[in-house]
């Protein structure tokens, strides 16, 4: 495992976000992928706008989210 | 250090999108209706102009003609979506719980938050048209909201308003951004004077003409800045309309 932090990338496209900690276990994509281990085809599960349309970002979380992560 | 852009209306990027076809599921309206785009900034397949501007991702001028023209119902999550009337009627619904009719002057804040979703139409005979500006956050995940209100150009007219930001009457977004408007119907010189020299200063002429920072500008044609402390604004006479979006660089 790299000891990179995890890192946040956002859609362009509609703003969908995919957090390298979280995954997306029910796109079939687990937890602590990085965004370099996704394929290139694949597109945003919202809008489909493809990898290359998604932006790393370092906004912080509002308070209490992200709620899925801290149900784990 | 300041720096600066300039860019004309021809220079930015078009879409033109028909309801039939690929498109179908993401245009409204049958069979004839026709969105076109105009993104001052890289969206969708335009790629090949500025990534966008500070916290700006998104500054779009939308046209919705024919039947039932605009976007169906489509997810958005974090992006504040900022909408301004120009001409016609738009009927806008969101998960927020409004279904909601905007007029020339109106204009909304849709901060999608956690999680949202919008459709936006246009159900009259009359073209629509908007500006669309798209900031990103200063937060993930917040608690979608909605807020609209009206510009109301007679009894602001001559001065600049500030219409999206912390000033009062202003309707409020979850990031270090604002939206005025300047609009005249006689000589008018003021001044633009951003948060601080970390903040940029995105013009742009809806109607008439304007000189921005000593640039003359056409309709249509915006000029960025960032790194000053002021940006002088100067409209001549007749009919002017500028929108000005600061945000933090």
């Amino acid at each position: 495992m790299s000891d990179e932090p995890f890192k946040r990338h956002l859609c362009l496209g509609c703003g969908f976000l995919y957090d390298e900690q979280l995954g997306l276990p029910e796109h079939g994509i687990p937890a602590g992928t990085r965004w370099a281990d996704i394929p290139d085809d694949w597109v945003c599960p919202d809008c489909g706008t493809p990898k290359s349309g998604f932006e790393m970002v370092e906004i912080p979380y509002a308070d209490g989210q992200p709620a899925r992560a801290l149900r784990a | 250090m300041h720096d600066s852009f300039i860019l004309r209306a021809g220079e930015r990027g078009h879409g033109r999108y028909v309801s039939t076809g690929p498109n179908a599921s993401y245009i409204a309206g049958h069979p004839d209706a026709v969105l076109t785009r105009q993104s001052s900034f890289n969206f969708h397949e335009y790629q090949s102009g500025r990534p966008g501007f500070g916290s700006v991702r998104v500054f779009g001028e939308e046209v919705f003609s024919g039947a039932g023209c605009g976007y169906n119902m489509h997810p958005h999550h974090d992006f504040a979506i900022c909408a301004f009337v120009l001409q016609g009627e738009l009927t806008h619904i969101n998960t927020v719980g409004n279904i909601d009719q905007l007029h020339a002057g109106d204009y909304y804040v849709f901060s999608a938050g956690s999680g949202g979703k919008h459709s936006e139409l246009n159900l009259r005979s009359e073209d629509m048209h908007a500006i669309y500006i798209w900031f990103l956050p200063n937060r993930l995940y917040l608690p979608p909201a909605y807020h609209r209100a009206h510009f109301d150009s007679l009894a602001h007219r001559n001065r600049l308003t500030e219409l999206v930001g912390e000033a009062e009457g202003a309707l409020p977004i979850p990031q270090d951004a604002r939206v005025s408007r300047l609009v005249s119907d006689q000589p008018t010189e003021t001044t633009y004077r951003p948060a601080s020299r970390q903040h940029g200063v995105y013009a742009f002429v809806v109607e008439g003409s304007a000189q921005v920072q000593g640039t003359a500008l056409g309709r249509r044609d915006s000029l960025g800045i960032w790194g000053v402390d002021a940006v002088p604004l100067q409209t001549g006479a007749g009919h002017n309309d500028l929108l000005i979006v600061e945000t933090v660089m």
